[in-house]
């Protein structure tokens, strides 16, 4: 009869605390899943620092705001009071400008959002879609343009928001109609070194054509030492770590430079089985074939994008192939002596004066969750004081029109300039198919290591691989 | 006794009922997507409830079948969540159009057939089988040749047994950046001088994959040779001094005597290397992530010249964004594998009788 009793109580104790285990989990789901995030992203180990930190954070912050919210929900402000949020961010960066902008929507408006920031570039979209399996879905969260299809029939319609007339970057679908807040503008071209231009007696304005380019290039390759150039361009066509630049930014500027911004020919011609304009990517391809020839060597086939950025901000290299991103890395750099830098246009064809410049991903309203109180918040957001937050500390471009800040980027005079123009082409390298740039980042490789001869060879090898890549 | 008994009879019923109940309102509650935090709770009383019930009904007949239930169910439980479940779903969504988010259709075997006609996915598992093949003897021939070195009289031998060891004891991934770093940035100052070529050998289809077998090696040999030690130690004193007393030499005592006697531990020794050779992923990505290029294979020009077969179904699935044709490329990579590893059991069985 003991041994009864005693093998009941260990059953019993198994069961309880097997129970316990289980029913932890369903009071503070999403506290858990920020963890969970920030323990599995590895994507770089600071980024995984960052982002652990922030969800210790954002736990805090929960529940001191827990408490305030219950204080001040009686007297919220005009825009209403509503439930807390989540916020699904993707870019690690700007994490903790974030927190600060959610802190200041609780102190302005009484209401909650939660931030929750995953790291890298795919792994916010594989994130989601663990969330949305465990229905564990955030309220506003951020996708790349070429994702909205994915999410078809889940995407809150946006349109009609007072934002929306404030600003041209919003994200439209045709069948789901206004799907994306856009909440910062990004710029990629060729970035350059104004003061090493001025010295060498360049004007950047007159980049405008492959011939210029090729001046350019000689005069700079010629003063090198005088200079204290390295090389010339800081290119660098590595596929494994860096495919992401050469595969969607360069070839991105095969299929914008020079457009309008809401001009899709080539995107759609891509996007239509996989064609390509040949005239035009072989312009490019003899461009590209420039640029390796006065890239610096050893940069050129497996080089690391800290190493591309450390040596743009050490003044090694008059261009460097990058975005606006870099500005903090190379503002921070302790070999960065101040100098000035823009954006000059891949003009593989003559004419070609614009740069690529609109949000790269965007923010939006999952259809499930709390539609109104994320309407809200992203009202608020285009406004005065998160854009302060946005553009000054965050060091953001504003993709709206009346925000009276300008961003700390180095880069925004620059940029400003092109988009006053009217001179921006869209990113519309976010709407080609899901890894394409997997495939041609290996094609701009072999390229730089002069396996593939000419701008013909490259031409007829890339459309090859793209047409056999859209077959699939 | 009859009312002792019908006292029990009712006692264990009222715990039945009272458990069934819960656990129904409990699971009800989860259904309707109810905010009730205690239902977790509920379930579990109710089962409780619902054991305690059975258990008390007046009958031994099942007692110990139900205690054996008890006891294994936590280790059941998380082998059907972790593994049973995931693959039985896993093979469902193979036949749909799944992306990751939701299906819209059925699409039967169209997956199963369009991955053989894939000329990347068939490139990714010639070169796995060639990877498979080279790891199992080079592995092997090594890690033997080390356990060698390690069990004969020379000094430090725990210093060179822990540092063959010691990569197996690194994950895979950060070895990868190493020796990507020491690749590129390290031979390159080498090659350079000697055969004019200043990029790494990781840019090159061929080498790179050299490269690959070079990093997987080293870090798995040590772990394969602290089982041929243990095989190697394992050969009986007598029979050695037996044969030395007979004038064998040291090549003829390896060949006739050692090599024979540890044949089992060559048997799971090549099992091991070849599972975890099929099985490469961490290596493969943190190295090239699959990059290199193939001109002409079956008429295509091929951009994923060291890309394998775990790397494959990776990119596809989580890159490409394909999960369902991703789950059908994995399907046929688990019945490689369990094709593998029931061969394994069945010769590790055959030699064990042997023996």
């Amino acid at each position: 009869m003991k041994k009864k009793v005693l093998s009941m109580l260990l059953a019993g104790t198994m069961v309880v605390s097997l129970a316990a285990c289980g029913s932890s989990d369903t009071g503070s789901s999403t506290d858990t899943t920020a963890e969970e995030t920030a323990t599995e992203e590895t994507a770089t180990e600071e980024a995984a620092e960052e982002t652990e930190e922030a969800a210790e954070e954002t736990e805090e912050a929960a529940e001191e705001t827990a408490e305030a919210a219950e204080e001040t929900a009686t007297e919220a402000s005009a825009t209403g009071s509503f439930e807390a949020i989540r916020l699904l961010n993707g870019k690690p960066e700007i994490d903790t400008q974030l927190q600060d902008l959610a802190a200041k929507y609780l102190e302005e408006t009484g209401n909650t959002v939660t931030v929750e920031t995953i790291g890298g570039d795919t792994s916010a979209s594989d994130e989601l879609k663990n969330m949305y399996q465990a229905d564990n879905m955030p309220d506003i969260f951020v996708i790349e343009a070429n994702q909205a299809s994915n999410w078809d029939g889940m995407l809150a319609d946006l349109s009609g928001e007072a934002w929306t007339e404030d600003t041209d970057f919003e994200l439209v679908d045709d069948s789901m109609g206004t799907i994306g807040f856009p909440y910062t503008v990004e710029a990629t071209a060729l970035a350059y070194n104004a003061d090493v231009l001025e010295q060498a007696g360049i004007d950047p304005s007159t980049l405008t054509s492959p011939d210029a380019y090729q001046t350019a290039f000689e005069t700079l390759d010629g003063m090198k030492d005088e200079l204290g150039l390295t090389a010339v361009l800081g290119w660098c066509a590595e596929p494994a770590n860096l495919g992401w630049s050469s595969g969607t930014h360069v070839f991105g500027q095969y299929l914008d430079a020079g457009l309008a911004q809401d001009d899709t020919t080539y995107i759609d011609l891509l996007n239509d089985g996989g064609q390509i304009d040949e005239a035009r990517m072989t312009n490019f391809a003899t461009f590209i074939g420039m640029m390796n020839q006065y890239s610096d060597p050893e940069l050129l086939i497996d080089g690391t994008y800290d190493q591309q950025v450390a040596g743009f901000a050490a003044g090694k290299y008059a261009f460097v192939t990058q975005g606006n991103w870099i500005n903090a890395t190379v503002t921070a750099s302790s070999d960065y002596s101040g100098f000035a830098m823009g954006f000059a246009p891949y003009a593989f064809e003559d004419g070609i004066d614009t740069i690529i410049a609109g949000p790269p991903s965007y923010w939006t309203v999952y259809s499930d969750g709390d539609v109104d109180a994320a309407k809200a918040f992203l009202q608020w957001v285009s406004e005065d004081s998160a854009q302060n937050i946005l553009v000054n500390d965050a060091g953001l471009i504003s993709p709206f029109n009346d925000c009276q800040y300008a961003a700390a980027d180095p880069f925004y005079e620059s940029i400003k300039s092109y988009m006053d123009a009217g001179k921006t082409s869209g990113w519309h390298t976010m709407l080609k198919k899901d890894g394409l740039q997997n495939e041609t980042c290996q094609v701009f490789a072999d390229y730089a290591k002069g396996s593939i001869a000419d701008a013909e060879t490259f031409t007829s090898t890339i459309a090859k691989v793209i047409a056999g890549y859209y077959a699939e | 006794m009859d009312v002792k008994n019908t006292g029990k009879k009712i006692t264990s019923l009222i715990c039945l009922f009272g458990g069934l109940i819960l656990m129904i309102v409990a699971l009800v509650l989860d259904f309707q997507g109810s905010e009730l935090t205690f239902r977790g709770a509920m379930l579990v009383l109710g089962m409780i409830l619902v054991l305690a019930g059975m258990f008390t009904y007046p009958s031994l007949k099942h007692h110990r079948t139900m205690v054996n239930i008890v006891f294994l169910f936590p280790l059941l439980f998380t082998f059907a969540i972790t593994v049973i479940i995931p693959l039985i779903l896993g093979i469902g969504y193979s036949f749909t159009d799944w992306n990751g988010i939701k299906y819209t259709e059925v699409v039967g075997l169209a997956n199963y057939t369009k991955m053989f006609t894939q000329p990347s996915f068939l490139w990714s598992i010639l070169i796995t089988f060639l990877f498979v093949i080279f790891n199992m003897i080079l592995v092997n021939l090594v890690a033997f040749l080390l356990a060698l070195l390690c069990t004969t009289k020379i000094k430090g031998l725990g210093f060179f047994r822990a540092s063959y060891f010691l990569p197996n004891l690194i994950g895979g991934i950060v070895l990868g950046y190493i020796w990507q770093f020491i690749f590129s940035n390290v031979v390159t100052k080498f090659t350079a001088v000697l055969i004019n070529q200043n990029y790494s050998i990781l840019s090159d289809t061929h080498t790179a994959f050299v490269a690959i077998i070079i990093v997987y090696i080293w870090q798995y040999a040590g772990y394969i040779m602290l089982i041929y030690i243990t095989g190697l130690n394992t050969v009986p004193r007598d029979v050695l001094e037996a044969s030395a007393i007979d004038g064998a030499n040291a090549r003829e005592t390896l060949f006739n005597i050692k090599i024979p006697m540890i044949a089992s531990t060559i048997t799971i020794c090549t099992f091991l290397t070849l599972t975890s050779a099929f099985k490469q992923f961490d290596v493969n990505l943190a190295l090239t992530n699959g990059t290199g290029s193939v001109p002409n294979f079956l008429g295509n020009y091929l951009t994923n010249g060291t890309e394998m077969l775990a790397l494959n179904i990776y990119s596809t699935a989580v890159i490409n964004n394909e999960y369902a044709f991703g789950e059908a490329k994995a399907v046929l990579f688990f019945i490689i594998l369990a094709t593998v590893s029931i061969l394994q059991v069945r010769i590790s069985n055959k030699k064990e009788v042997e023996l």
